[in-house]
């Protein structure tokens, strides 16, 4: 888990999308891609552009400023900059940064919210494997 | 990291609708002051002891220190949570919101525009009661009169024919006896 924490921040040189760190994965989308549909991958995900559909990964997740997410996002850290529309699952902390506008409910274990971030929806906090078995 | 700062006492724009004797109204609650009920404030709030109830605030709103609200909570202007501070909400209703990393944060988060609900209790009141005492008085008055009229015309006529049928045979009886 530290070493995922370690991979999250710092922007990756794309060589076919995806880019290895300290052993991890790391698929990186650019501010001109587009994702349409279902990702589940093992490691983490920069997401930019346009992206849609659901996106469950055992790293973390990172949604650029500018970046249009209409999806379900599922990982470990969550850092929001960009537009989301969703159902957020941040299996450790979710962050919503300055610039970050997400509409839908979200899950975590723990929560920052920056000033002059926007959220709409429902907040759950608490033990993620507790509340995920007990629904 | 002291327990009180100025910060939120003195706020630095101050629009005049909400002003006073120039300052912005404030209430503060201590680490030992507890509030159970519900509270509306025009000016600022600052909890660092515990409520147990609704919150609703013009200015903004700090949950701080070891601060815990249990209830819903409504901020024209900003909520605060701090890194220790706790707010177990039903519905949390901001303009802008600030969440520290290790706060305890849960509820319906609702940010933009507060004018939502308010239309939506003001239709149809139910138009029962009008028809009510307008069938009542028409079915009384209708009643009881056939029934007396019924009697009263039936009784005397009965008896008028029963007083004329009698005397006359009796007349004509002895008319023909006299005759013959």
């Amino acid at each position: 888990m530290d070493v995922q924490e370690a991979t999250a921040e710092g922007a990756a040189s794309a060589e076919n999308g995806e880019v290895k760190r300290d052993g991890k994965k790391q698929f990186s989308m650019g501010p001109q891609d587009v994702l349409e549909g279902k990702l589940i991958y093992d490691g983490s995900v920069h997401a930019d552009g346009r992206l849609e559909g659901e996106v469950r990964v055992t790293g973390n997740i990172d949604v650029a400023n500018g970046a249009q997410v209409k999806a379900l996002l599922e990982g470990s850290n969550v850092t929001l900059k960009g537009n989301v529309e969703g159902m957020v699952t941040a299996r450790d902390k979710l962050t919503l940064g300055r610039n970050a506008r997400l509409s839908g409910d979200i899950q975590v274990r723990r929560l920052q919210i920056d000033d002059g971030a926007t959220l709409n929806g429902n907040v759950r906090m608490g033990d993620f494997e507790q509340q995920a078995s007990g629904q | 990291m002291s327990s009180r700062r100025p910060a939120s006492r003195q706020p630095t724009a101050v629009p005049e609708e909400h002003a006073t004797n120039g300052q912005r109204n404030s209430i503060s609650l201590g680490p030992n002051d507890r509030l159970v009920g519900e509270l509306y404030i025009e000016g600022d709030l600052r909890v660092s002891g515990t409520v147990e109830g609704n919150l609703e605030a013009t200015g903004d709103i700090e949950i701080a220190g070891g601060g815990k609200v249990n209830g819903d909570v409504t901020a024209y202007n900003r909520l605060t949570v701090d890194s220790d501070a706790s707010l177990i909400a039903g519905d949390v209703r901001v303009a802008r919101l600030t969440v520290a990393d290790g706060a305890t944060f849960s509820g319906k988060v609702s940010m933009g525009k507060p004018a939502k609900k308010a239309p939506e209790r003001t239709a149809a009141p139910a138009p029962e009661p009008v028809p009510e005492p307008v069938v009542e008085p028409v079915a009384v008055a209708v009643e009881p009169a056939p029934e007396p009229a019924a009697v009263a015309a039936a009784e005397p006529v009965a008896v008028n024919r029963a007083k004329t049928a009698r005397p006359a045979p009796a007349k004509k009886s002895f008319q023909k006896g006299k005759r013959r």
